[in-house]
């Protein structure tokens, strides 16, 4: 009986290990330019010689999916709504419990679907207790920008980005598509996706601190905040 | 190995046992909604959250539990008094954590079955999302959710009630907000006199029937009948107030076309619903009826029915108030159903 058990607990053992190796990790790494996002102590400059540190980072990663074998199959991430934040390192590790391989594109909405805005009170990470939810103008926030900076006019020099919207018009959320060339056919472990802050002031609009140091509600700054980020991505290794 | 099977069996038996006790518990008791004569559908959404008594009787807690403010002090009642149809009685503005001030006058909650948006410029969507706006508000309940939770979780009656409401004791806003929901939606005035003369069981006096009159020709385009609200925003030239500089609807859609429009207010409970407007900035039905007729500020955006003010004489007035007078449901004010949990229990005489 008890070397039946002992068996069983090693088998189990096994197939843990086994899984965790057939696990594809999707590992995210915010960066400012070139440098890793420390929160409140480092100073960075835009694009525009803005001095300006970070205090929050947020985002929704909605309905991520990935192309692989080729573009021959799609898997879909379980977790329809994902939350990621500088401040906590496991939103950062997304684990696809599926070894994939050959990958040719990861695709996901960057923000909240315009029905999840309208339906009442969600859970989990959709929680309004998360933060990125505007009560008075009911709505997601879809990303968020926090910090100080000395070219901000706003009191004590801070500025920060808060960007949503879903109604015609206003709407903030914006496809992302990455694509890979990728020809291995071992399965993947690690697929490592750096986010960069700097993206947010440049691209397809300029927004200089000076100017726009607060966006609290959706509308024309929020979009150009998004037209701006949506472009933040890019895949730096597969392993 | 004989002795590994017995328990096995034992522990399926005991598996199967608990599951079905489970099954057995959450056995809610449905709460019937029932639709007035003539009013139209509701837009709540009954599928999504299925009245129960259970999770009405927990509505009415929350409702009434002055933990879900920051200092323990205020209560989702404070502001909405029954005997005010749910709105803050006699008072502009109500009071906030901290010695502070709301900048709009509370609605009564009365029939919110029946609208999609809320608040007086619309900006909330969803009767669900409602409650975690004075909530969260500073110059209203000023706490977070995640202490409202943490309150909730603490306290096992929660954990029982919860449970009992929606089958486990798992506590999110999510539920919070349904319970909330429950006994908001349950308010439905819709037994005044003017209800019961509509329905052929009482008659109007004189001043009251000829009020009817003038007020379905002068008054009722916007505060249309059953609801005595058509639920649009208009602009009814009201200047802008520099101490608050509440532009109302154009705050949400960023259209200057919506400068100073405001929901159109129900009149159900009027006579008790006092201070009136966004602002409440007229302290009697005289006070409105003069703006009407003479100090209204017509501008670019005020409504087009408005915009040569509304004309009504002395006497138009009186027999409108008079009108006005009929939509006061007591039943509605009085319910015991509705009042604070410790008040609506039957009273239980302690014998020796």
């Amino acid at each position: 009986m008890r070397k039946n058990v002992t068996l069983y607990m090693l088998f189990s053992l096994l197939h843990v290990i086994a899984s965790a190796q057939n696990n594809t990790v999707i590992k995210l790494v915010h960066k400012v330019g070139d440098k890793t996002l420390q929160l409140h102590t480092e100073t960075y400059f835009n694009q525009f010689n803005e001095p300006f540190t970070v205090h929050k980072f947020k985002y929704y990663i909605t309905g991520l999916q990935i192309e692989y074998e080729n573009g021959k199959k799609k898997y879909t991430f379980e977790k329809p709504y994902h939350l990621v934040a500088e401040e906590d390192s496991t939103t950062k590790m997304i684990t696809l419990n599926k070894p994939l391989k050959n990958i040719t594109t990861i695709s996901f909405l960057l923000g909240v679907d315009s029905l999840r805005n309208v339906s009442g009170a969600q859970t989990d990470d959709l929680d309004p207790m998360k933060g990125m939810f505007w009560t008075w103008n009911t709505g997601y926030i879809y990303a968020k920008l926090e910090g100080q900076s000395d070219s901000s006019n706003a009191a004590a020099h801070y500025f920060s980005y808060h960007v949503g919207g879903y109604k015609t018009n206003e709407n903030a959320a914006r496809k992302v598509v990455l694509k890979i060339d990728e020809k291995s056919q071992s399965p993947i472990n690690e697929i490592a996706i750096e986010a960069d802050i700097l993206k947010w002031f440049v691209g397809a609009n300029e927004i200089k601190i000076s100017n726009a140091a607060v966006c609290h509600q959706p509308g024309v700054l929020a979009m150009m905040l998004a037209d701006n980020y949506k472009n933040m991505f890019t895949i730096k290794a597969i392993k | 190995m004989k002795q590994t099977k017995a328990f096995l069996i034992l522990l399926c038996m005991v598996c199967v046992g608990i599951a079905f006790i489970t099954i057995e518990k959450y056995k809610p008791t449905p709460l019937k909604f029932i639709i007035p004569k003539g009013w139209p559908k509701p837009a709540f959404d009954f599928k999504r959250n299925p009245l129960t008594q259970e999770g009405f009787e927990l509505g009415k807690k929350l409702f009434y539990d002055e933990r879900l403010s920051k200092d323990s002090t205020i209560s989702c009642a404070s502001c909405h008094q029954q005997f005010s149809a749910f709105a803050t009685f006699d008072h502009p503005f109500s009071h906030g954590y901290n010695n502070s001030f709301t900048t709009r006058n509370a609605p009564a909650l009365q029939n919110l079955a029946w609208q999609k948006e809320f608040m007086w410029d619309g900006g909330i969507n969803h009767l669900e999302v409602q409650p975690i706006t004075p909530i969260v508000a500073e110059n209203e309940m000023a706490e977070t959710l995640e202490n409202v939770i943490l309150k909730l979780k603490r306290d096992t009656a929660y954990l029982r009630m919860f449970k009992a409401a929606f089958g486990d004791a798992t506590i999110n806003t999510q539920r919070m907000n349904k319970a909330l929901n429950q006994f908001m939606v349950m308010l439905v005035s819709s037994n005044s006199k003017y209800d019961r003369v509509m329905r052929g069981e009482d008659t109007f006096n004189l001043p009251q029937r000829l009020g009817y009159e003038i007020f379905k020709q002068k008054c009722a385009s916007c505060h249309k009948e059953p609801f005595f609200t058509d639920f649009t925003y208009r602009n009814n030239g009201m200047p802008l107030d520099a101490t608050i500089n509440d532009i109302g609807r154009m705050r949400i859609t960023g259209n200057k076309n919506d400068s100073l429009k405001f929901k159109v207010p129900s009149l159900r409970n009027v006579d008790i619903t006092y201070p009136y407007g966004h602002d409440g900035r007229f302290f009697t039905l005289d006070n409105v009826f003069e703006h009407y007729r003479k100090n209204m500020q017509p501008i670019h955006t005020t409504d087009s029915l408005l915009k040569n003010k509304l004309y009504l004489s002395n006497f138009q007035i009186g027999q409108v108030t008079a009108f006005l007078f009929t939509l006061t449901d007591s039943g509605f004010l009085k319910n015991p159903k509705f009042a604070a949990p410790a008040y609506s229990k039957p009273t239980i005489l302690h014998q020796h």
